[in-house]
């Protein structure tokens, strides 16, 4: 019978703070869960919103974290999907199979109270730890639920495909599933973190002819270019406001735009890039912070305001797929990767992207060392 | 016809400043010139759109016009190089043309026209109607408050002779904004379950899409429980007043149907309504269409509501590209399939114009349709 795990983990205790490695405990897993040793985890947008912007009072202490592969340690009761030594992906948006947004296929999200409710199986100090996004990847050791856990091809390298566990699907996807790029058509994508410039690749998987790359910061232009960009813009070089600058590009707008930035301005104006008669624009990058806003006329003219959560993959489903697509060369992830460091150093990691000067992609390797109670 | 080729003297209403009633005067409409189609003007309805350039938007720089953009009439002439179109024709104006030749015509994802959207065949410069000597704008290149106007082939679309043009007139604006909100844009599927918001022509148009596109429950929603009867006669399941409750709307539309409608369209033109229409949809595949219009105020949203999967959507003409879709509604019309009677509930003369205003403004009609010229 599975026991306790004790193991490393990098705690967030406060909000804006730097994470603390810590011995923590994990439980053992009970009925239709999981316990996943992580090998690797990335740092994404969306762990640092947590920590520095969104900064829930009741979201502390947590382990972050929600973009990793590793291996499956031990199984609860009524498990049968999964067994000690499956290579998985853990899922912050799960995939039950069963209720009505599983069972629709216009949709990738969940039945509410699907992962909510579920208590933590981390404690640090005599205290309950919050497994954020339910997957909480920044520990050596997890416990999730089986919904909540992906399959993947035993050849894939975990080192490499933990970014299938987020920032990869969620950029192509969002041009593949939710904007539906279709052959021909041009696209602008704005942000080139790793969520944008897998939207690049995405859209030009999708046979975009043109795919314009939109950011502050010129660095970006390159890898976006590596990865299917035809064009760069940075809205600094220009006196008119973007959409201006695109429509002018594209005479009268593109057919589908792409937000990975997280900004509500930036959102307004990726709609706004749009061709007014069929525009699409998806909104990916995340906040809770501000709304959105446009006048009625955008729509009314013709355009279309989508948004998505993991590039509309089905959990289980699309991380599956996206592995072998990666296995099979079809999707490129080394260029995703600047730097290597292990979880120790992860408050290093985190000013990197904070300063955001790389392309916000970091592996971690998890320290192999464990400690059984 | 005997004043083909002649300046033709008849009656306008003529909006000359913003906010103030119009004007029944005498106009001088010149003859069509090279591609253009003089129509006598039979029979036009009064629509929320011509109320909100004359006393919401009341843009100074569009005036003097002549409104009206929702009628049926008779081609009276035609000019150089019009083939499509011969006096007698029975024609309805269109406000969006379809030239057929853009790359907007030619794609099916739009009913936009890059020859002469919205807004661009009126340019005053080009009007044909002139009043005491001045250039008078002909409103969204229609300007149907005239007993003659001159349009644009491209913005004329030519109907079965058998069409009733008091009751068909309706079918240039409202009842094929509504109706094609449901059925082309919102893309209604059998089975689903609908909210209308706002119970004018529009919504109550759209509450028929929602029926013929199979809808199985069609949530009416208006503030006036006076509405509540028409929406049922044309199909809405339920009806619900925002006012009888303290929850938001958009939280009683949600717990009546168990996480959100399918479907929600916005016929108001309120930048609240257009949020909450958004918001009682279901995540994942919730889709809302903005029809009503307004550009005073900018909607606004969480942006969860469309990470989530909630689709945003807006529509001109309900999606119908003018020429193909104006008569196979009015055919539709013809074969019973659609119903336009019950939308008329009064029926004035054009110099009544000023009170059907009056009666539009107080929300106290569905449509009113002005006797213009004898047919």
């Amino acid at each position: 019978w599975s026991s306790v795990i004790q193991c490393k983990a990098a705690v967030a205790w406060e909000p804006n703070k730097p994470l603390v490695i810590e011995e923590i405990e994990v439980a053992p897993p009970q009925a239709d869960e999981v316990r996943i040793k992580i090998v690797a985890t990335a740092v994404c947008h969306t762990d640092l919103y947590h920590l520095f912007e969104g900064m829930p009072k009741d979201g502390f202490p947590a382990v972050l974290g929600h973009e990793a592969a590793g291996i499956v340690e031990s199984v609860g009761p009524e498990v049968t999907e999964f067994q000690p030594g499956d290579k998985v992906i853990p899922l912050f948006l799960a995939q039950c199979k069963e209720c009505r947004f599983c069972k629709s296929p216009k949709t990738n999200q969940i039945r509410q109270g699907a992962m909510v409710g579920k208590e933590s199986r981390f404690t640090c100090k005599g205290k309950k730890v919050l497994q954020f996004a339910g997957t909480s990847t920044f520990s050596e050791y997890i416990v999730i639920h089986q919904i909540a856990v992906a399959k993947i091809d035993p050849a894939a390298p975990l080192d490499k495909v933990c970014l299938i566990g987020c920032g990869i699907c969620t950029g192509y996807g969002a041009a593949v599933n939710t904007a539906k790029v279709e052959p021909g058509s041009t696209c602008a994508v704005f942000g080139l973190g790793a969520v944008g410039l897998a939207a690049v690749m995405g859209c030009k998987a999708a046979g975009a002819k043109r795919i314009i790359a939109v950011d502050l910061n010129p660095d970006k232009a390159e890898k976006a270019k590596v990865l299917g960009a035809t064009d760069f813009v940075n809205p600094k070089d220009h006196n008119k406001p973007i959409h201006e600058v695109l429509a002018g590009m594209t005479n009268g707008g593109v057919d589908y735009s792409v937000e990975c930035v997280g900004n509500v301005e930036v959102m307004r104006s990726a709609l706004e890039s749009c061709l007014p008669a069929w525009g699409v624009s998806v909104i990916v990058g995340w906040t809770e912070m501000f709304d959105i806003k446009i006048r009625p006329p955008h729509l009314i003219s013709g355009r279309t305001w989508k948004g998505s959560m993991f590039g509309g993959f089905k959990g289980k489903d699309g991380v599956s797929e996206m592995v072998k697509a990666y296995l099979d060369k079809k999707l490129q992830l080394e260029e995703f990767i600047t730097h290597n460091m292990t979880l120790d150093q992860i408050n290093d990691a985190i000013e990197l992207m904070k300063q955001g000067k790389w392309y916000h992609i970091l592996v971690l390797f998890i320290n192999q060392w464990v400690h059984f109670k | 016809m005997a004043t083909a080729g002649k300046v033709i003297k008849c009656k306008a209403a003529i909006a000359w400043e913003p906010n103030k009633p119009l004007v029944i005067e005498e106009v001088e409409v010149d003859p069509p010139q090279e591609k253009e189609v003089r129509i006598k003007v039979v029979a036009s309805g009064l629509c929320q759109s011509d109320l909100y350039f004359l006393l919401k938007d009341m843009n100074k720089h569009l005036f003097p016009l002549i409104l009206g953009h929702e009628a049926a009439g008779i081609v009276e002439s035609v000019g150089k190089e019009v083939t499509e179109f011969q006096p007698g024709d029975k024609v309805i104006p269109l406000f969006i043309s379809q030239c057929r030749e853009c790359r907007f015509c030619k794609n099916p994802k739009t009913n936009l026209c890059e020859k002469g959207s919205v807004g661009e065949h009126d340019n005053i410069a080009n009007s044909r109607i002139t009043c005491k000597g001045k250039k008078v704008r002909q409103f969204m290149g229609t300007s149907t408050f005239s007993e003659y106007t001159v349009v644009n082939q491209i913005a004329v679309a030519k109907i079965d002779p058998a069409a009733p043009l008091e009751k068909v007139c309706l079918i240039g604006c409202g009842i094929s904004t509504g109706f094609g909100a449901a059925v082309n844009v919102a893309k209604v599927e059998p089975g689903s379950t609908c909210a209308v918001f706002g119970l004018g022509a529009i919504g109550l148009a759209a509450v028929m899409g929602c029926k013929a596109a199979g809808a199985k429950r069609i949530i009416a929603v208006d503030i006036n429980p006076d509405k509540a009867e028409k929406a049922k006669v044309l199909g809405a399941t339920d009806f619900v007043n925002s006012k009888d409750h303290d929850k938001p709307i958009s939280q009683v539309l949600t717990e009546m149907t168990t996480g959100g409608v399918d479907y929600s369209l916005e016929c108001v033109g309120n930048v609240e309504v257009m949020r909450s229409a958004l918001e009682c949809c279901a995540p994942g595949w919730g889709v809302s269409v903005i029809v009503g219009y307004t550009n005073l105020h900018d909607i606004t949203a969480r942006p969860i509501q469309l990470m989530t999967g909630r689709t945003w959507k807006g529509t001109l003409f309900g999606g119908f590209k003018g020429k193909d879709g104006v008569p196979k509604m009015v055919k539709n019309y013809l074969d019973k399939k659609v119903k336009l009677d019950e939308f008329i509930t009064h029926n004035m003369a054009l110099d009544q114009v000023n009170d059907a205003i009056e009666l539009l403004k107080q929300g106290k009609c569905i449509r009113t349709v002005l006797s213009v010229s004898p047919q």
